[in-house]
């Protein structure tokens, strides 16, 4: 049975920089995410570049996606182009951190 | 050596996030005043090493600024300084307690400017971002008089009790503490060493003729260094280790263990201090050390878990 864009996402949303109270999904960090049969790469960055906790969340992303069934093969890059900001945090995301919108 | 063991590991962050080769100096240095520090060089070896070391690390976040204005980076950017001043005296054969105020601004302004750059998720007001600078100038002030003056450490336990309360109200970890696992570990452990720096404050506002040496002079830096620089390490450690040593390291509820010691054998530790009682002062200082050897078996036992796990077929 393959897998979904769709499943890998709601797989994401479990994955959380530790200090920061919202999903990687939601924060905008995941810019992509590519489903070969098996086979899922996926392009995400961090809030700042350089910042220690990247490889922390891939390890978490790649395990994340790992346990979906049908999976078997997991890429998960880390890219800073665009840089990330925080017009990329989704309503959901903005609801997490409690801004007005 | 905590206040060179966290330069190296400062320096070498800044160091692989600037990805120039002149960066990569100021861990180096540090390095090597560890190394001359503990072999048999004499004295000015390790200084001029960690004074190197925290100017390069200076050059570092002007460097930093110079592309990307972020009130954090001036934050941290300061407490480098702070760093370079502490060394200098240390270099300048001034006593130790000259230098030791000047360390800890280190520490705690490169923690606060990490802080305050994770606290721009709260959309903080520029007013809330001036009471951080506020708080962080009257530290300085004070520090830069502790060397000179007794009122110099009453101004910078002001300074420190402001600085703990703004973390206090505004830190990030009030909501990442909702979270189970280990984003509540990591704000449970942030913000108790946050009430730490609230007490050492205190401590160097009501002990400040004593910021020379003896008991309250010990509760006044180990309210710093253990309770709330050596706590940010065992919040830190559950993403650091795992990242830089490419290693899995699930969190454990047993974490807990060496938290919940730490706190408690400093609180017999500073209470032996305060109370000029000897039994309870070394009791609490070398079960201070027990909780060390603690946090690193209980790191040990999280890897030898995530390694099991990965053998029975988890990817990671």
């Amino acid at each position: 049975m393959s897998v979904n864009k769709e499943q890998v996402f709601d797989a994401l949303k479990r994955v959380y920089d530790p200090e920061i109270p919202v999903d990687v999904v939601n924060l905008g960090l995941v810019y992509e995410v590519l489903v070969e049969g098996d086979r899922i790469a996926v392009k995400m960055t961090t809030t700042a570049s350089g910042c220690p906790v990247g490889n922390f969340i891939v390890a978490q992303a790649k395990r994340a996606i790992g346990r979906l069934e049908g999976v078997k093969e997991v890429e998960v890059a880390l890219v800073y182009d665009p840089p990330w900001h925080e017009d990329m945090i989704s309503e959901e995301g903005r609801r997490m951190l409690g801004w007005r919108t | 050596m905590i206040v060179g063991f966290l330069g190296t590991v400062i320096g070498l962050e800044r160091a692989v996030a600037l990805n120039k080769p002149w960066a990569y100096g100021a861990p180096l240095f540090a390095v090597l005043s560890a190394i001359a520090q503990l072999s048999a060089l004499p004295a000015p070896w390790s200084q001029t090493f960690s004074v190197i070391s925290s100017a390069i690390l200076v050059a570092i976040f002007c460097f930093l600024w110079w592309h990307r204005h972020e009130s954090y980076l001036v934050i941290i950017g300061l407490g480098a300084l702070l760093w370079l001043v502490g060394n200098s005296l240390w270099l300048g054969d001034y006593p130790s307690f000259s230098s030791a105020g000047w360390w800890a601004g280190f520490l705690i302004l490169t923690i606060t400017g990490e802080r305050l750059e994770l606290s721009r998720l709260r959309r903080l007001s520029n007013i809330s971002r001036l009471l951080l600078f506020l708080a962080i100038a009257v530290c300085i002030f004070g520090l830069s008089r502790t060397s000179i003056e007794e009122p110099g450490s009453r101004v910078a336990g002001a300074g420190l009790i402001a600085i703990a309360l703004w973390l206090l109200r505004w830190d990030i970890a009030w909501r990442t503490i909702r979270l189970a696992g280990l984003p509540r570990f990591m704000a449970v452990s942030l913000l108790s060493g946050y009430v730490w720096l609230l007490a050492a404050g205190v401590f160097w506002i009501i002990y400040a003729a004593d910021f020379i040496a003896g008991p309250h002079y010990d509760a006044m830096l180990h309210a710093i260094f253990l309770g709330f620089v050596v706590v940010m390490i065992f919040a830190h450690a559950p993403v650091i280790l795992p990242s830089v040593m490419d290693v899995s390291m699930p969190f454990q509820n047993f974490f807990y263990a060496h938290l919940i010691l730490l706190h408690l054998s400093l609180f017999l530790r500073i209470g032996g201090d305060l109370a000029e009682s000897a039994p309870a002062r070394m009791w609490g200082g070398l079960l201070n050390g027990v909780a060390i050897l603690v946090f690193l078996a209980n790191n040990i036992c999280a890897v030898r878990i995530g390694y099991k796990a990965k053998e029975v077929g988890s990817v990671s």
